[in-house]
């Protein structure tokens, strides 16, 4: 988990050690002043030079699996974001199912998909 | 301009870079790598927002 802005180092120290809300933070905070990544994300926003709030989800391999955008006044939901990934890990080990509509964690019901499932995911999901 | 103007899609793959970080667990700066994540055989959340003494 790292969180990334285009403020420099500098200020995230700065931030951290003066923010109470912050004091248990443990995460990396990248610093991206030029915005390059932010750009590469599609996130920065030529007019302020401020990245939106994006969350990107990579996967070991390299590859982007979940982005979600939101305009500056929409805070996220952290649970969500959480969910995702531990959606994400599990499909990584178990490649051949799929997580439905509402699955939250291990041990919630998974789908298969196969020939014969098709049409008949109700009777999948409720067995 | 590089060829990701416009952001990069669900299912492609993230072109590796790099930055420079503060590690607030360890107090001090440090600097990040997605080469060195992957090498770790991490998943990594990127987590954007506009800026540091703000809100939301």
């Amino acid at each position: 988990m790292i969180s990334v802005s285009t403020d420099t180092k500098f200020v995230h120290l700065a931030w951290q050690k003066d923010e109470k809300l912050l004091e248990k933070v443990k995460y990396t905070m990248g610093s991206d002043p030029t915005g390059y990544l932010s750009r590469m994300f599609g996130v920065y926003d030529e007019a302020t030079g401020l990245a939106l709030r994006g969350s990107f989800i990579i996967s070991p391999e390299g590859k982007l699996f979940n982005s979600e955008v939101n305009f500056y006044n929409l805070g996220r939901n952290i649970e969500e974001l959480l969910r995702k990934l531990e959606a994400n890990t599990y499909l990584g080990i178990h490649g051949d199912e799929a997580c439905p509509v509402g699955w939250k964690k291990e041990g919630d019901k998974t789908l298969k998909p196969s020939a014969k499932m098709v049409g008949k995911v109700y009777e999948a999901l409720n067995k | 301009m590089g060829e990701h103007c416009c952001g990069l899609s669900v299912g492609e793959s993230v072109p590796d870079f790099k930055m420079e970080t503060y590690e607030p667990s360890k107090g001090d700066f440090g600097e990040v790598s997605l080469q060195a994540l992957r090498d770790q055989k991490k998943w990594t959340v990127l987590f954007f927002y506009p800026a540091d003494f703000t809100f939301v």
